[in-house]
């Protein structure tokens, strides 16, 4: 995936896209992480969903964006 | 963040340590704001964006001491923001050379927007005030350089969201405060609250004044438990998971409250009418219920339910036979009738009360909801004339403030307009708008004078980030520790929101005290406008002509019971009817006439409405021969026609047309007419006395 990408003309930055994939999956795991009951195990379930989320953001980052 | 001096001995003082509990309280939400705040002008800082001040803002309007609030504001402010950056945009690309037509044109969406807010009450509100206020933060700044509002549009949104952000981050992770554990108290209370009266209501007669506070009360918990349901799924996916059946649960509630009520007013009206063989059989039919409420000696814990779903499930089934064996006890024909109506309409309560206990059983133990779960929804209802003079009041507001800007040149004349695009959104739901705008420009003058002494006494000579917090800090501190405080409501707000607005962070910072003043009294003045827009255009809560009209809403419920699709309908009319009962009574005083008649005619609507949707149900069932189809959809027509227009003609015609289809119906149809005549002629109920009050020649209104 390019650095930036053309929007009709506006220049976005490329890492936008992959936020926005990033918290649709988030949504989708959270849903199925709630479902299992995993964030009853957990210490803090806020922290922890932050960190899975920077994770997956951070990954997918690096993977995608050169 | 302030450290809470834990140590001090207080087992023997139990006022200190609930002293020291509460301030606990306060100062976490300080530290909490505190925080959100600095990290959001560094961050904005950091990231180079035009205005930090605009993030401290919104951090300063979002933070909540309750994360699922601050969750919910922050996802519809989100989404409040994009909308009116896109309108703000549209209306600058739509008319720059005229400004005329620009300013108009903006007036009419802020107007617009603060419609909305009244329109759709709860957080949803707070999305529309926002997207007003972001239509005018993006397009006003940029007035007099078209060019670069798409740059100001970019940095506006960027600086909102890293608000947003920043605020929702810091009041998740750091020590947060929830308010699912209130959710869960609230609702367990309110179920404990509803068994116990049903429990100690067996002995049959409930004065008509209990039974309204009763009502009053339930009322009230439905709608609160939505509100709070509403708020709480933004906090924890689990309470998501179960939101729907949170939702099926609180309708259960209001079903089985709308039977209950119906059925009490039965027992009281033959009682008041002499017929206790048939009264006196129905309390004995009804008074095993009461020890199904009740948990077996042991369990007497309240959080244990097992034992209820099966106990009551045991009354659903041993209520034919009761009932057969103590109508063989009456005499005569029509006591046997009354009897077969009241047995009717207790079945449908115990059916309904089985299903509510089992269904707040599921929620406590996790288990899935047997029968699968129903989408509903908690219908509201709105009043479209108070929504009409919020927008009219707001477009005044603003068209003023542009022809003053437009004639005088003044420059400052933007950044009253924003003041006031604000308050007359945030302000038009309140209940007393007038006493809340004194209050936050109270509050406002006060943290702009914080705001100029940290400006030009503490600040000048201060280098770094760590210096512009420590000068900033001491009188920041005030405005979310008065917020905690709830003797003094919108005073903090307008402090922490006078004080950040007026300090205008930038980086780097200019020492500019003619800019300073000049932007407070443009400030103050569209604040102070937006209140006397409220005193010259007050809303229409709480006026006779407005409660009047609710009264008409409330009744015409009852058409809408009797002429709408069935399908959800249920759900709809219960919900509807609660919100705007509970709307009426928050402008009448406790135990006011007025308010006592909103109550008696809600419990009429309620079980009229609810007698006519079951009637209909049979009808559509299709068991029913033509004939007496045919009258039952006639009797439902002309009863829904007396509430729409409650006279004497009206009446008689719903009578004679009730007594008709009762004459050729069979079976439940027959309970549920002779439910309905029974209501209809309840001498208690505030419909008789409508009706005798209007004489039937009286010409059609409009309605």
């Amino acid at each position: 995936m390019p650095r930036e990408i053309a929007f009709y003309g506006t220049l976005m930055p490329g890492l936008l896209p992959v936020f926005v994939g990033c918290l649709l999956l988030m949504v989708l795991l959270d849903l199925l992480l709630g479902r299992i009951g995993l964030y009853r195990h957990v210490w803090h379930a806020s922290l922890f969903r932050l960190a899975l989320f920077v994770c997956l953001f951070g990954g997918a980052g690096l993977l995608l964006v050169r | 963040m302030a450290a809470v001096p834990a140590a001090v001995p207080t087992a023997d003082r139990p006022w200190l340590r609930e002293l020291l509990a509460g301030e606990a309280h306060a100062w976490l939400f300080v530290g909490k704001s505190v925080l959100a705040i600095y990290l959001g002008a560094w961050l904005a800082m950091w990231l180079q964006l035009e205005q930090p001040s605009t993030t401290m803002i919104t951090v300063a309007i979002v933070m909540h001491p309750h994360s699922g609030m601050v969750l919910a504001k922050s996802f519809y402010r989100t989404i409040g923001t994009l909308v009116g950056s896109l309108v703000g945009l549209a209306l600058m690309s739509a008319f720059p050379q005229q400004r005329e037509l620009f300013l108009l044109s903006l007036s009419l969406w802020v107007a617009l927007c603060a419609g909305g807010a009244l329109r759709y009450r709860n957080f949803m509100a707070y999305g529309f005030v926002l997207a007003g206020y972001t239509a005018a933060i993006v397009a006003l700044p940029a007035i007099a350089n078209p060019y670069g509002v798409f740059d100001s549009a970019v940095m506006r949104v960027s600086e909102v969201l890293l608000g947003i952000g920043v605020s929702a981050l810091v009041s998740e992770l750091v020590l947060p405060e929830r308010l699912r554990p209130i959710l869960r108290r609230e609702a367990r209370a309110h179920f404990a609250k509803f068994l116990a009266f049903l429990r100690g209501s067996t002995a049959g007669r409930i004065p008509r004044q209990a039974m309204q506070d009763a009502q009053l009360a339930s009322v009230r918990a439905a709608v609160q438990l939505e509100d709070l349901r509403s708020s709480v799924i933004f906090e924890d996916p689990e309470v998501r998971l179960r939101s729907r059946r949170m939702r099926l649960l609180n309708q259960r509630y209001m079903a089985a409250a709308t039977s209950f009520q119906s059925l009490h007013h039965l027992i009281n009206r033959l009682q008041r009418g002499g017929r206790d063989a048939a009264a006196t059989a129905l309390i004995a039919l009804y008074r095993p219920l009461a020890t199904a409420l009740t948990p077996p000696a042991g369990h007497a814990g309240d959080d244990d339910l097992h034992a209820l779903p099966p106990q009551l499930d045991a009354c659903v089934r041993a209520l034919p036979g009761r009932a057969a064996a103590l109508r063989q006890d009456l005499s005569d024909a029509a006591a046997c009738r009354e009897f077969d109506t009241g047995a009717a309409l207790l079945a449908r309560l115990v059916d309904e009360l089985a299903a509510f206990v089992a269904t707040e059983h599921a929620l406590r133990t996790g288990r899935p909801v047997k029968g699968g779960v129903e989408k509903v929804h908690f219908s509201r209802s709105s009043d479209l004339a108070g929504v009409g003079v919020a927008v009219l009041r707001t477009f005044l507001t603003m068209a003023t403030l542009s022809v003053f800007w437009l004639a005088s040149g003044w420059t400052f004349g933007a950044n009253a307009m924003l003041l006031a695009a604000i308050f007359s959104g945030l302000m038009a739901a309140s209940p007393n708008p007038v006493g809340s705008v004194l209050h936050t420009l109270v509050g406002y003058a006060a943290g702009m004078l914080g705001a100029a002494i940290t400006v030009f006494a503490l600040m000048p000579g201060g280098e770094g980030y760590t210096m512009l917090v420590a000068s900033t800090l001491p009188l920041l501190l005030i405005g979310p520790y008065l917020a905690t405080r709830d003797t003094l409501p919108g005073v903090g707000a307008g402090y922490t929101l006078g004080f950040v607005y007026i300090l205008a962070l930038k980086n780097p910072m200019v020492y500019a005290p003619e800019h300073f003043f000049n932007d407070a009294i443009a400030q103050l003045a569209g604040l102070g406008l937006s209140g006397a827009a409220f005193m010259l255009l007050p809303g229409l809560a709480g006026t006779g002509w407005q409660r009047r009209r609710q009264l008409r809403r409330l009744r015409a419920l009852v058409w809408l019971a009797a002429t709408e699709p069935l399908d959800g309908l249920l759900w709809r009319f219960e919900s509807r009817g609660r919100d705007l009962l509970l709307q009426a009574v928050a402008n009448t005083r406790p135990r006011s006439a007025e308010s006592r008649t909103l109550l008696a005619w809600s419990l009429a609507v309620q079980e009229t409405g609810r007698a006519l949707l079951e009637l209909r149900q049979d009808v559509a069932g299709g068991e029913l021969p033509a004939i007496a189809r045919d009258a039952c959809e006639a009797a439902v027509r002309a009863v829904a026609a007396l509430y729409r227009k409650p006279d004497l003609s009206a009446w008689e015609a719903a009578d004679r047309a009730v007594d008709a289809a009762i004459a050729l119906a069979p079976g439940r149809a027959r309970n549920h007419l002779h439910q309905l005549r029974s209501a209809l002629r309840d001498d208690e109920s505030p419909l008789l006395a409508a009706v005798h009050a209007m004489p039937a020649q009286e010409p059609a209104h409009a309605s």
